[in-house]
């Protein structure tokens, strides 16, 4: 604790950790460097031991032929791991097909009518708060709730959705219960509970937007769509790329709906078994630790692969 | 002033980080006394159990055995995923807060062999003849057996009961003795607009193979056929069209995605002629809380296919004892007195179906099932084979490979093509499989 | 794009617009349902016997009854679940806070954006690919089932995500009133304790209820790591689910149970939540 002079009216202080602050820009520089890095520090220490330590665990599993119990011993085998993970046609590939699939469908979707929803939103009406209250319920909701819900829902035998489309005559369907009809149906859950995420980050976007390029638009005799195409859309080009990436990445990663409604191995037929639910099963019901983190890294490269590329798409289209 | 605010913030800076370093602390202490720590004689006899019939008859008597040997029991009761995912984490921690291990012998016996989890009881059932080893019943025994090591006791065995609707088979002359006759019987008896199913069954993949393998038997084919995969052989085809035709013309909607627990109440609510599924369920059709059929359900033994009448007759749950325990010699005794001739005659007694010869050639204790079940039981012991799966170590991925056949048939879709795949998967699988066990 | 439109009356452009806003009106009003059915279905059928449930005729007039909510707190581990929630949700939030707050303000204030972006990389890497190795590790170290682990696992999600949230917050302060008071001679932790932090109290609310949200609906994580001991919500609602399949009002019951924290927080906390999720959007 060291006083120093400081600027007069004020009595001394000791500074948070080193030479006496107070006066200069500079001196406060160096004191804020100190800081910084000190506030930093712990989150950078706890990530770096919770990601980088695992991720390369699993890059070192993933040469392994890590199988059974976890301490058992294990040998290197190379990459024979990616060999026979990106050489079998019955389970990976058609899980990445599926990963692709929903991911590709439901975002699009989301991304469609989310932006449609915010459009209509934009401007305030009257009980814009309800309506934002009752949007962010099925997106805070726990996916195993909501897959529990829909299973209720869409039952083929005692559920609602059935009892309806026979009464306007449509043929039963099965729904969940069905092979073929289980991944578009979940990829329709998942539009039902994050088409919200998307309006609400897009009318963020929207409300920050500037009134005058539209304005000048309409004087100009540009009609409704004209705008939007034109004037809105551009503008609204970096919100969208951020929250393009960011559900992106989620619904790539969407395991609780599929495994909540389908379970281990995504069905009979594993009809929902995206890339994240065969490496949970290879893991914990295969106990194949080695191929597991195998495919592991190459769903991480894949994830990562995907936000460069959206990023770089997202940047030529506002550019 | 100044100074004072600057003390308050790095005191208050400093409680929160004492604060954090006392959580995890504690967090971290409490982890480590759930894996460690010497057992006092306050330390329960821990056990883990399926939530099953004979788990909660068993429970209800613990008293009698914490007089018996001074200790108190704790008993856990899980769903069958719980279970398994519980024995994975608890016995790659090298836990020891298991003593006793309620396993499936055929499931997951050879792979915790393995890993080294059970311990070995081969002297301890050698040297004790009260407990009467050679009394269980030879299937059920053979398959409690590991590389010549005695790794856990049979204390449930199950067959595949063929469940009927007495009322409507009166006048197809009674339950059908061939699986041809369920064939046509089930046929002529649905009627899906009305959503009545002649037969019902399990579908999903994985819970499907264990109940289809009687199926394979019947029409005289096996998982593994000297050594190779016997999924590809022309009877093994003939039993995957056959049970993937039975559910797909008489079945309910939405099979495929159907395990006991969907299967089963779509029968005792009525819906359904006919039913093949464990014996051991056969009280919930007499329970008048769940079903509507306890007036007209009867039970028949497996029906005969080209090759015979082949069902299984398999330990479907057993005991064994964690090698991390530092309780072994009283969870022994818990075996001894939950597996021993006393104690499974009086839960045979009371329904629940054993693996001891004394016990099933007593006719006291099969006077609690009725009649016809009984009389089913035994037909389908006489005949049965002792497993229903693939005897392998990795049982899961085995009944994924084997239960694709299963899945394309139920679905209508051309069952030998997928048959043929699944075929040089399975035997690709076997070859990596021995490695393993040799490992 | 400029082309002259003759004028249209004022009185037609009027109809138009009421006709429009109408129009506008009964199109949000169907969506809000759209979304808002499914989940008053769940808690209509929370309420009905399992004979009206499995009765898809029985609409949302019936008389309700609280035997399933009884069954299943009768069964007991839905209320130790949701203390179990609430111990990890709450633990894990406040220790991520603790140390996300300090380094978004670091990277907020002084614009680390590589070092940030490090941090979030973490939003992007799938936690499959963290949770073999964790188990491995953990599993070895006897942790698993432990509220440690659950806590640790949970705060890898919550200390990137209350990140996230509060760089932005920080950004968007003022430079100068942290200026002043260190020329005043406040120390540097000082400014930041006394000046920005007290004024990012709405987003350092708003990112640890989304925190807490988030790690009550946790669901592979507990699967994995917790036992039947420390078992989440998440996972005995699954467990229900293949356990008690056909008791379809229990089974809404509890996952009525489990959402009306999520509701009330959604009521309560609107703005702020909306405000948390959309922050960072904006910025690109």
């Amino acid at each position: 604790m060291s006083t120093t002079e400081v600027s007069p009216a004020r009595p001394a202080a000791a500074s948070g950790g080193g030479p006496a602050p107070a006066r200069r820009p500079r001196t406060f520089e160096q004191a804020n460097r100190r800081l910084k890095w000190a506030m930093l520090t712990p989150a950078l220490l706890f990530v770096g031991l919770m990601i980088v330590f695992p991720l390369v665990y699993t890059v070192d599993l993933s040469l392994t032929d890590a199988f059974g119990a976890v301490n058992a011993g294990k040998g290197y085998v190379g990459l024979q791991n990616f060999a026979d993970a990106l050489g079998d046609t019955r389970r990976f590939w058609p899980a990445a097909r599926r990963t692709l699939v929903f991911t590709v469908g439901a975002v699009i979707l989301e991304t469609v009518l989310g932006l449609a929803l915010a459009m209509l939103m934009r401007k305030p009406f009257r009980g814009m708060r309800w309506v934002r209250t009752v949007l962010i319920i099925p997106l805070l909701t726990t996916p195993v709730a909501i897959g529990i819900l829909w299973l209720l829902i869409l039952d083929p035998t005692n559920g609602i959705a059935n009892h309806l489309l026979a009464g306007i005559g449509l043929p039963r369907q099965e729904f969940l219960g069905s092979v073929g009809q289980s991944l578009p149906t979940l990829m329709l859950i998942d539009v039902w509970q994050w088409t919200p995420m998307m309006t609400l980050l897009l009318l963020a976007g929207l409300t920050t937007l500037p009134e005058e390029p539209e304005e000048a638009a309409r004087v100009d005799g540009a009609n409704g769509w004209q705008r939007f195409r034109h004037i809105v859309l551009p503008m609204l080009g970096p919100t969208l790329a951020t929250a393009l990436v960011l559900r992106a990445v989620d619904a790539l990663k969407t395991f609780d709906i599929l495994y909540a409604t389908k379970g281990a191995g995504g069905g009979s037929d594993f009809e929902v078994e995206t890339l994240n639910v065969y490496a949970y099963g290879l893991t914990f019901d295969y106990q194949e630790y080695g191929l597991a983190a195998a495919v592991l890294v190459l769903f991480t490269l894949f994830i990562i692969g995907v936000v460069v590329l959206l990023r770089r798409r997202g940047g030529r289209k506002t550019a | 002033m100044s100074t004072s605010s600057q003390l308050l913030s790095r005191r208050s800076f400093g409680r929160l980080a004492a604060g954090v370093a006392g959580a995890v602390g504690t967090g971290a202490l409490t982890a480590c006394t759930t894996g460690g720590g010497r057992p006092s004689a306050d330390t329960p006899l821990r056990i883990m159990a399926i939530n099953h019939v004979w788990s909660q008859a068993i429970r209800r008597r613990t008293e009698e055995f914490e007089e018996l040997i001074g200790r108190r029991v704790s008993m856990t009761l899980l769903t069958a995923d719980q279970l398994a995912s519980s024995y994975n984490v608890k016995l790659n921690a090298s836990g020891t807060d298991v003593d006793v291990m309620m396993v499936r012998a055929l499931q997951e016996q050879l792979l915790f062999a393995h890993n080294g989890w059970l311990a070995d009881l081969s002297d301890r059932v050698a040297q004790d003849e009260e407990f009467a080893w050679p009394d269980f019943q030879k299937a059920p025994r053979d398959a409690s057996v590991s590389g010549g090591r005695v790794l856990s006791v049979p204390v449930v065995t199950e067959r595949p009961a063929l469940y009927y609707r007495k009322d409507l088979v009166e006048d197809h002359g009674g339950p059908p003795p061939t699986l041809e006759q369920l064939m046509a019987t089930a046929q002529e008896l649905t009627d899906k607009r009305k959503g009545f199913y002649g037969f019902v069954g399990r579908g999903q993949r994985s819970g499907a193979v264990s109940q289809w393998s009687s199926f394979l038997y019947s029409h005289g084919g096996d998982f593994v056929v000297g050594g190779r995969s016997g999924i590809g052989t022309p009877e093994a085809l003939a039993a995957y069209e056959y049970y993937g035709r039975l559910l797909a013309r008489t079945g309910p909607p939405g099979a495929t995605n159907m395990s006991l627990e969907q299967a089963m109440p779509i029968f005792a609510q009525g819906k359904a002629a006919f039913y093949v599924d464990a014996d051991a369920i056969y009280s919930s059709f007499l329970d008048p809380q769940v079903s509507t059929v306890r007036e007209t359900v009867g039970f028949a033994p497996f029906p005969a296919g080209p090759a015979g009448a082949r069902p299984h007759n398999i330990p479907s749950w057993s005991l064994g004892i964690s090698t991390f325990s530092l309780l072994r010699d009283d969870a022994w005794e818990f075996i001894r007195w939950a597996a021993g001739p006393e104690m499974t005659a009086e839960l045979q007694r009371d329904g629940i179906p054993g693996a001891r010869t004394s016990v099933w050639s007593d006719p006291r204790s099969l006077a609690s099932f009725p009649p016809d079940l009984a009389e089913a039981m035994r037909l389908n012991a006489e005949r049965g084979l002792g497993y229903d799966r693939p005897r392998v170590l990795q049982v899961g991925r085995a009944r994924d490979i084997v239960g694709r056949p299963l899945v394309a048939g139920i679905l209508g879709n051309d069952v030998r093509p997928v048959a043929r795949d699944a075929d040089a998967e399975f035997a690709g699988f076997l070859v990596r499989d021995n490695r393993h066990k040799e490992s | 794009m400029s082309a002259t439109v003759s004028p249209v009356p004022a009185a037609a452009r009027l109809r138009r617009r009421t006709a429009g806003s109408w129009l506008r009106g009964i199109t949000i009003g169907v969506v809000t349902l759209v979304f808002a059915l499914p989940l008053v279905w769940m808690f209509a059928a929370a309420f009905k016997t399992n004979v009206q449930v499995t009765d898809p005729s029985v609409g949302l007039w019936f008389s309700p009854t609280l035997e399933n909510f009884r069954n299943i707190v009768e069964a007991g581990q839905i209320l130790r679940s949701m203390g179990n929630s609430l111990l990890v949700g709450v633990v894990s939030t406040v220790l991520s806070a603790v140390i996300a707050v300090p380094a978004a303000w670091a990277v907020g204030r002084f614009g680390m954006h590589r070092t940030g972006s490090l941090i979030l990389v973490a939003r992007i890497v799938p936690a499959i690919s963290l949770l073999v190795p964790w188990y491995y590790l953990f599993a070895q170290m006897g942790l698993v089932g432990s509220y440690t682990v659950l806590i640790l696992s949970q705060m890898f999600v919550s200390v990137p995500l209350i990140m996230w949230i509060m760089i932005s917050f920080f950004a968007g302060l003022p430079v100068e009133l942290e200026e002043a008071a260190r020329t005043d001679g406040l120390s540097a932790f000082g400014a930041f304790r006394r000046i920005a932090l007290p004024l990012a109290a709405p987003g350092t609310a708003t990112a640890s209820l989304l925190a807490f949200v988030f790690s009550w609906n946790n669901f592979m994580f507990a699967l994995i790591f917790a036992d039947d001991r420390t078992q989440t919500v998440p996972v005995t609602l699954f467990n229900f689910i293949s356990y008690a399949s056909t008791d379809w009002g229990g089974l809404m019951a509890a996952a009525t149970l489990i959402t009306v924290p999520v509701v009330l927080a959604a009521v309560l906390g609107q703005k702020y939540l909306v405000a948390g999720l959309t922050s960072g959007a904006t910025k690109g």
